[in-house]
């Protein structure tokens, strides 16, 4: 019966903590969701499944469709009018599990640091995450799903974000 | 006897549930400078009439229940209405499609999706101009939603390099 009780115990102490370990980005990004010097972006798998579930002959809406057929999620914490970007974007960089994350790109432009990394299993690339600080300004994009770099490059021109055209500078090898 | 008891609870929790599904509509419908505005099924069903395409009258005819409100000046949503209203249609499983947050201003989309077919589309907006929710029940096949859209894209003109709509534009707050 003891040995019962402590198995339960220890059953629901581990759910317990699994379901409190949220990843590190996704606690920074919460820890800004409400903060009104914060713009905040939060696109559901849901509306990639539902957008491309829609077939149409016109071409425009095609394009899209094969940009996001694969994508999870979408979520961006972007302010651009901040006296401590560069301060956030390490204290972001910190928060980073380097041990998951493969660094795919990184640019340091006098102030201007653009850091971009993916989470891979195997060949497919299960996540992107791209930062971007300058002194009055810091972006964290991050990208969740299948995701093909040549199409995630082409989606800056979609998304109408400020420091989505940092991933213009994705540019995949060639074969 | 327990039988009993446990379907008279069940069905009034039920009943409860359904009425508290429009908690902020019932709230603020009679607040001033409220336009409050509910559509019952034959309201859109003779409305549909009035459209040309077949698609449209179609898809009008699927309409169940249109639900507005409304508000032009100013928000009377505060803080804690919206927060709840999000946990609320989180709980009453509404899928949240896409949330945009920029300084005062929330926009939140949810969608209830059953067998390949959307029933309900809410959409929330509340910022220093103005505040609304529109709640649209119905029963939208994808299928159906598709021809729409490809009627709406026929005969569009195919010229130059094609352009991609722009997702949801983030204003961002200039502090």
């Amino acid at each position: 019966m003891k040995q019962f009780i402590f198995s339960l115990l220890f059953l629901f102490g581990g759910a317990y903590a699994a379901s409190a370990q949220q990843d590190a980005i996704t606690r920074f990004f919460n820890q800004y969701a409400e903060d009104e010097r914060f713009t905040v972006v939060y696109i559901a798998p849901k509306l990639f499944h539902l957008a491309a579930k829609i077939e149409t002959d016109d071409e425009d809406w095609n394009n899209i469709r094969e940009i996001v057929k694969d994508l999870g999620g979408l979520r961006v914490l972007v302010a651009d009018s901040i006296e401590d970007g560069v301060a956030l974007y390490k204290t972001a960089l910190s928060k980073v599990p380097v041990s998951e994350y493969s660094e795919l790109l990184t640019v340091r432009d006098k102030d201007e640091h653009v850091r971009i990394w993916t989470k891979d299993s195997g060949n497919i690339i299960e996540e992107l995450l791209l930062l971007v600080g300058k002194p009055d300004e810091f972006v964290l994009l991050s990208f969740t799903g299948k995701i093909d770099l040549d199409k995630i490059s082409s989606l800056s021109k979609v998304l109408d974000v400020k420091g989505a055209e940092q991933l213009e500078k994705i540019k995949p090898a060639k074969n | 006897m327990k039988t009993i008891q446990f379907l008279i609870g069940f069905f009034l929790s039920v009943q409860l549930v359904q009425a508290q599904d429009y908690g902020m509509y019932w709230k603020y419908k009679d607040y001033d400078g409220a336009i409050a505005v509910s559509l019952p099924r034959w309201a859109t069903f003779t409305g549909s009439a009035f459209l040309e395409e077949k698609a449209d009258r179609q898809l009008m005819r699927k309409v169940k229940k249109v639900r507005v409100l409304f508000f032009e000046d100013g928000t009377p949503f505060s803080q804690r209405d919206i927060k709840r209203f999000q946990h609320k249609a989180k709980r009453r499983n509404l899928d949240e499609l896409l949330t945009v947050r920029t300084g005062k201003t929330h926009v939140n989309v949810f969608v209830k999706e059953r067998r390949d077919a959307i029933r309900k589309v809410v959409v929330f907006f509340s910022s220093p101009e103005g505040a609304g929710l529109v709640t649209l029940k119905g029963n939208f096949r994808l299928d159906e939603l598709n021809r729409v859209f490809e009627k709406s894209t026929k005969g569009k003109k195919k010229e130059g390099n094609p352009t991609i709509p722009n997702l949801p534009k983030v204003p961002v707050l200039r502090a």
